[in-house]
């Protein structure tokens, strides 16, 4: 038993270090309300204090995990610290159910208990990025604080779930030419309350470095 | 809601044929004890008993229902039985001091109840000793689960069965009464534990002390305590590490109306962990149904009385969880 100072991003969020990106965003979710401000679940326990504590260190660990980079690093200097075992390998792109679900964990919702689809909370604050920079994580953070699943995105928007994670993922080689991935980008903001202009300028600023990189280094780069 | 058709099969409604098929120990194996608490009155602790007893017994197994709540007494009547003959009042006055001898057949082939008193209206809560040797009696009855209805508040009469059973159930409402009486009904079984396991010189008196919310030493959590009693005795910190992983409670939410209501049980474990440092589950829900207040007018339980409801199958469902967890252990130990 520890102290909140002492759990680390991992323990913060109640998962276990292969947890794939869906688990952070569903045990980010989770607690972001459970530790809110006016939770029932907090009533007589926690002192306002104690909440804002938590929140902040639910939204640094959640910050770092949810971003594949920062993750690694994240992951790496923990493993020479404590010499860890090591646990969450580089995930192929795309897919966001990585490894096999960890039944002890508390963050792995038993999926009867979960409610129905969750009615999305547009009024929730969207936060600005790290230096304004829309990247996938950056997005799908956005999508989470707004309460929307990427499901209803996908019903919303029309645009594939597929394309939708690819986004997320920043898998820039599975995505099909830029003005095409302008539209998604506009579009998936605008459906989760963000700038769309602002938001894609940032994220196809990324993109289309790494197509560049791609093309000096691959004759088809582009498919 | 989720589809009742994928939830799980429902029991074969033959339940004598079916409890000859499927039960799962004919051997002395000694029964699971069940405790089911929640802190406050009226948030469902009789009405979950009686429904989980007849769910489980459904299931094929052999189930006895003990009414621990001597003051409120009226298990046995959520499950259809008159003013008992014989109850537990008859143990604490050391009429009898063999629990099978207090046993009521109930309409179900594989349940049966104790009852909590009758025909007194000043029965005392039984002592310690007694307390003990009750749960022994229990221990030895031809059963596969005792589940054990309790009394509202944090007494230590009412905490000592929720930490000596197997599976401790926590029954909330999603309301701040129930939430607030949930936390100092955990946290008093908490500090019960450490005090009971406690050995060192001064430590018992510290946990004493600390279950002062107002104390002096600025205790407000296990974790405090923790940190005090390992500077006192490093020893006596890591057996309370011990302590802390063996208390596991498991959460209900009962009368849930909403989505925010269902989270609630997840909430509730996250700040377990988080603020008392120990695990709880979350085993399920009950949603609001106006069918359940008619169950207990008919003296029936929901699972009987409206088998195909929504509340009933998410109790059924719970039922299910317990065999399948409880029965999953005793095959690995």
């Amino acid at each position: 038993m520890r102290g909140l100072e002492e759990l680390d991003h991992y323990e913060i969020l109640e998962l276990s270090r292969d947890a794939s990106f869906q688990e952070i965003d569903e045990a980010y979710r989770i607690l972001r309300e459970t530790y809110a401000d006016g939770s029932l679940a907090l009533y007589s326990l926690f002192s306002e204090g104690d909440a804002v504590v938590m929140r902040e260190r639910m939204e640094e660990a959640y910050r770092v995990l949810s971003d594949l980079t920062r993750r690694r690093e994240y992951d790496e200097t923990r493993r020479d610290e404590k010499e860890l075992p090591p646990a969450f390998d580089s995930p192929a792109l795309g897919s966001p159910a990585l490894g096999p679900p960890a039944a002890a964990d508390a963050a792995h919702v038993d999926p009867d208990l979960l409610p129905l689809a969750s009615s999305p909370s547009r009024d929730a604050e969207i936060e600005e990025p790290d230096g304004g920079v829309w990247d996938g994580a950056a997005l799908r953070r956005a999508r989470i604080q707004s309460g929307l699943e990427l499901e209803e995105i996908a019903e919303i928007t029309k645009v594939g779930i597929r394309t939708l994670r690819q986004l997320e993922d920043d898998a820039f080689d599975d995505l099909p030419a830029t003005v095409y991935v302008r539209g998604f980008v506009m579009t998936y903001a605008r459906t989760i309350g963000i700038d769309p202009a602002r938001v894609a300028a940032s994220y196809l600023r990324r993109f289309e470095e790494s197509r560049s990189e791609q093309g000096r280094g691959r004759f088809l780069g582009r498919r | 809601m989720p589809d009742q058709s994928t939830i799980h099969s429902n029991p074969s409604p033959v339940h004598a044929q079916a409890s000859a098929q499927i039960t799962p120990s004919e051997s002395a194996r000694a029964p699971r004890l069940i405790a089911i608490g929640g802190g406050k009155g009226g948030v469902g602790k009789t009405f979950v008993a009686a429904n989980l007893a007849v769910a489980l017994a459904r299931l094929g197994r052999r189930v006895v229902a003990l009414d621990a709540d001597l003051d409120g007494a009226n298990l046995h009547t959520c499950l259809g039985l008159p003013s008992p003959d014989v109850s537990l009042a008859d143990f604490v006055a050391g009429r009898t001091l063999e629990p099978e001898k207090l046993l009521m057949q109930t309409r179900e082939a594989n349940l049966q109840v104790i009852a909590g008193t009758h025909a007194n209206l000043d029965t005392p809560q039984p002592e310690q000793n007694q307390r003990v040797e009750l749960l022994r009696g229990l221990r030895r009855l031809a059963a596969d689960y005792v589940l054990i209805d309790l009394g509202a508040g944090s007494q230590r009469a009412v905490l000592d069965y929720f930490l000596v059973a197997d599976d401790g159930l926590l029954i909330l409402r999603p309301e701040p009464t129930s939430v607030e009486n949930a936390y100092s009904f955990l946290r008093a079984a908490f500090y019960r534990r450490l005090q009971l396991g406690a050995r060192g010189y001064g430590v018992r008196e510290i946990v004493s002390e600390a279950m002062d919310q107002r104390n002096e030493r600025g205790i407000r959590t296990p974790y405090d305590l923790m940190r005090e009693i390992e500077a006192l005795d490093p020893v006596e910190g890591r057996r309370f590490m011990e302590a802390m992983r063996g208390f596991r409670p498991r959460i209900i939410v009962n009368e849930a109306r909403t989505e925010n209501d269902v989270k609630l049980g997840f909430s509730v474990a996250s700040v377990c962990e988080k603020f008392f440092g120990f695990r709880a589950d979350y085993l399920g829900y009950v949603n609001y149904q106006k069918e359940a207040r008619d169950s207990v007018r008919a003296r029936k339980a929901l699972v009987e009385y409206r088998e195909a409801s929504e509340a009933a199958t998410y109790l059924k469902r719970i039922a299910r969880k317990l065999v399948d967890s409880s029965e999953a252990k005793t095959l690995s130990s």
